[in-house]
C-alpha cells in the first residue's frame, strides 16, 4: 500500500489557540481511516487542516507524497482535483436543484463537457447513491439521508482518489446510517476510493474502519489498526467506545 | 435562623426557590470576618437554587465551614460545583486599568479590516475582470438570476421612493419659491437635486437594505453551513463564484434603476408644480432641459454606481467574515447594512466635496 497522506509534527487550531498538537499519522491508499474523539477534541479542526481550510499553526501535510502548499491555490487545486469531501451538513447549494449541485464541479472545471455527457454522468453517480429519481429536487425537499447521499453523489463526480467525510452518520437513523455505510464501503472496494472518515458511532467503526487514530487531550492519544483498537485496555478508549455501545 | 453566641448560621429544613432570596440577604448580612459556620442539621430538602446559594456562599467567603452536612446533599453540592469565578469588582480593575489597551486594540482592528476590505475590492476587481476575457469560474444564468433581483425586485421600492422624494422637496420647496415670484425655478431644482443627488443617495441606501442585507445573509448562512468550504474544496474560489455575478448584475442593474428613478422623480415634481403652482408641464421639462445637463445625469449615474459597488463589496466582506452559529449570520447582516449605509454617506460627502 503507498501513502496518500502524512501527517508530521502538526499543530492546528485557530489564530494562537492551539487546539491539538503533535500530530504524527499517515493513510494509506484504499483504506479507510476513522479519526475518532469526544465532542470539542478537534476532530473537524483537523480534517479541515488536512483540507486546507485552516492553516496549520505548525508542521507539515504531504499529499501524494508532495507537501501541502497552503497558499499556492495551484497546489490546493491540484489537491483538489484528487480530494472529495462529504460535509457534515452536506453543504448541498441550496439555491440549485440536485442535478446542477452534483454536475457543479464537472460545469465549473471541464466547462467544454456536452451536456448528454454530463448528464450521464450526475444521473450515474445519483444511481450508485440511489437518487437518481430525485435530481429535479431542491435541497430543502430532501431529508437528511439524501442530502448526504447526495453530497456523496457530488463528491464523486470528479472521480477522486480520496473522500473526506465529516460525521457522515450525525442526524441519521440507524439503518440509514448503516446504508450510508455499506455505500462507503463499497465505493472503498469497488473503486478503491481511500477514506477519512470522522464518526463517533461504534457499529459505524467496527463496520468500516481499517485504521483508526484517537484524539483526546490536545493531542493524537492512540493511533492503530480496528484489531488494536478494540483489543486495547486503555480506560479512556474502554469508556469511550462502552459509552457508545450503551448510546447505540 | 442565627445563633449569635455559637456564630452558627443554622439553615432551615427545606432549601429552594421560595427562600433563597431571604437565606442570602441573611447570611450576606450577619457573615462575620473571621469564622462562619453554617449548620445542615435540620437540612432534608434542598434543589438546585439551594445548591446553587451554598456554592455561591462557599466560594464567595472564604471562612466559612459547613458542618452536620448529609451525605447525599454533600454530593448535591459537588455534583454542582463550578470553579470559583473572578467577581464583578475584579473585572471592572481590570477593564478601567486596560482602556489604551481597548482603544488600541480597537484601531487595530479597524486598519485590519481595512485592509481585509481594500484586499476583497481588489481581488473582486480581478474576478471581474477575468470573468469578462475568460468566461469562467461561474455558474451558468447566475448573472441573469442576480440581474432580475437586482433590477427586477428593487424596481417598483427605488421609483416609489424617487417618486415621493421628487413630491415631498417640490412641495416644500415650492412655497418659499412663490414668495420670492421665482416658482418656475422649482423645476431646476427638482432635477438638479433628484438626478445628482438624492436618487444616488437614495438608490445607495435602498439597495443596501435589500441587496446588501440579502447577499450577507445568503453568504454568511452559506458559510455557517459549510457550503464556503464545499465550493474551496471543489476548487472553486467562492469569493469568485459568488461575489462576480452579483457585482456584474448591479453594474448593469444600476443604469436601469437610475434612468428610471430620474423620470419617475421629475415627474413627482412635475405634478406638484401643475396641481399647486399651475405650472405647465411643458415650461417645467424644458426649464429642467434648460438647467440640467447630460454631464449632470453622468455623475448621478457614476456616484449610484459607485454606491452599488459598496454595497455589494461590503455585504460579501461581511458575509465572508461570518463567525459561527445562526447568531452570526444576523448580525453580519445588520453590519453589512450599517456598514454600506456609513461607507455610502462618506463617499456622497466626498463627491460633493470634489465636484462642486
Amino acid at each position: 500500500m503507498s501513502e496518500i497522506i502524512r501527517v508530521q509534527n502538526l499543530e492546528v487550531g485557530y489564530g494562537d489557540e492551539i487546539v491539538l498538537e503533535q500530530l504524527n499519522f499517515s493513510v494509506e491508499k484504499s483504506e479507510i481511516f476513522v479519526i475518532l474523539g469526544p465532542s470539542g477534541c478537534g476532530k473537524t479542526t483537523v480534517l479541515k487542516t488536512i483540507l486546507g481550510l485552516i492553516p496549520p499553526i505548525s508542521g507539515d501535510i504531504y499529499f501524494f507524497q508532495k507537501p501541502m502548499e497552503f497558499l499556492s491555490e495551484k497546489s490546493m487545486n491540484r489537491i483538489y482535483d484528487d480530494i472529495g469531501v462529504l460535509y457534515q451538513t452536506g453543504a448541498l447549494l441550496n439555491s440549485i436543484n440536485l442535478f446542477d449541485n452534483i454536475a457543479l464541479p464537472v460545469h465549473m472545471h471541464y466547462p467544454g463537457i456536452p451536456e448528454q455527457i454530463k448528464k450521464e454522468m450526475v444521473l450515474s453517480r445519483l444511481s450508485q447513491v440511489g437518487l437518481e429519481t430525485s435530481w429535479k429536487k431542491y435541497p430543502s425537499e430532501l431529508s437528511e439521508g439524501m442530502k448526504k447521499r447526495a453530497a456523496l453523489a457530488r463528491a464523486l463526480i470528479l472521480s477522486p482518489k480520496v473522500i473526506c467525510c465529516d460525521e457522515p452518520s450525525a442526524g441519521l437513523d440507524p439503518i440509514t446510517a448503516s446504508r450510508l455505510d455499506d455505500l462507503l464501503l463499497d465505493l472503498n472496494t469497488l473503486l478503491g476510493i481511500t477514506f477519512v472518515v470522522i464518526t463517533h458511532e461504534l457499529r459505524s467503526i467496527e463496520k468500516i474502519a481499517d485504521k483508526v487514530l484517537v484524539l483526546h487531550n490536545r493531542g493524537l492519544y492512540f493511533y492503530g489498526t480496528l484489531e488494536q483498537l478494540l483489543e486495547t485496555d486503555d480506560e479512556f478508549i474502554n469508556d469511550f467506545l462502552l459509552k457508545e455501545k450503551k448510546d447505540a | 435562623m442565627v445563633n449569635e453566641k455559637k456564630l452558627k448560621f443554622i439553615l432551615p429544613e427545606s432549601i429552594s426557590h421560595e427562600n433563597v432570596s431571604f437565606l442570602l440577604r441573611e447570611i450576606q448580612n450577619h457573615m462575620q470576618k473571621d469564622s462562619n459556620i453554617i449548620d445542615f442539621a435540620q437540612v432534608t430538602r434542598i434543589d438546585t437554587f439551594g445548591v446553587s446559594l451554598l456554592n455561591h456562599i462557599k466560594k464567595s467567603f472564604k471562612s466559612v465551614s459547613f458542618i452536620n452536612i448529609r451525605p447525599e446533599v454533600s454530593e448535591l453540592l459537588n455534583t454542582f460545583y463550578s470553579p470559583a469565578q473572578r467577581s464583578d469588582s475584579d473585572k471592572q480593575d481590570d477593564s478601567t486599568g486596560n482602556i489604551l489597551e481597548y482603544i488600541i486594540e480597537k484601531f487595530s482592528g479597524l486598519k485590519k479590516s481595512t485592509l481585509e476590505y481594500l484586499s476583497l475590492l481588489a481581488d473582486e476587481i480581478y474576478y471581474t475582470v477575468q470573468y469578462i476575457f475568460k468566461k469562467r469560474g461561474i455558474p451558468p444564468g447566475e448573472i441573469s438570476n442576480q440581474l432580475f433581483l437586482m433590477a427586477y425586485d428593487s424596481f417598483p421600492i427605488v421609483c416609489l421612493v424617487s417618486f415621493l422624494i421628487g413630491v415631498t422637496i417640490s412641495i416644500t420647496s415650492l412655497d418659499q419659491l412663490k414668495q420670492l415670484g421665482a416658482d418656475i425655478y422649482l423645476a431646476d431644482l427638482v432635477g438638479f437635486a433628484m438626478i445628482r443627488e438624492l436618487v444616488p443617495l437614495m438608490a445607495g441606501i435602498i439597495l443596501a437594505g435589500k441587496i446588501g442585507a440579502s447577499i450577507t445573509a445568503e453568504i454568511s448562512s452559506m458559510k455557517v453551513m459549510e457550503e464556503i468550504d464545499a465550493l474551496k474544496t471543489m476548487g472553486l474560489v467562492p469569493e469568485k463564484f459568488l461575489m462576480v455575478p452579483r457585482l456584474i448584475a448591479i453594474t448593469v442593474a444600476i443604469p436601469l434603476l437610475v434612468g428610471m428613478a430620474d423620470l419617475v422623480g421629475i415627474v413627482g415634481g412635475l405634478l406638484v408644480a401643475k396641481i399647486f403652482s399651475d405650472i405647465p408641464g411643458s415650461v417645467f421639462l424644458e426649464q429642467i432641459f434648460k438647467a440640467v445637463h447630460f454631464s449632470d445625469f453622468l455623475i448621478g449615474l457614476i456616484k449610484t454606481m459607485v454606491f452599488g459597488w459598496v454595497v455589494v463589496i461590503s455585504a460579501g466582506y461581511k458575509g465572508f467574515s461570518v463567525g459561527r452559529g445562526a447568531a452570526g449570520v444576523g448580525i453580519a447582516t445588520t453590519q453589512s447594512v450599517v456598514m454600506s449605509i456609513s461607507l455610502i454617506i462618506v463617499l456622497d460627502c466626498i463627491f460633493a466635496i470634489i465636484l462642486y
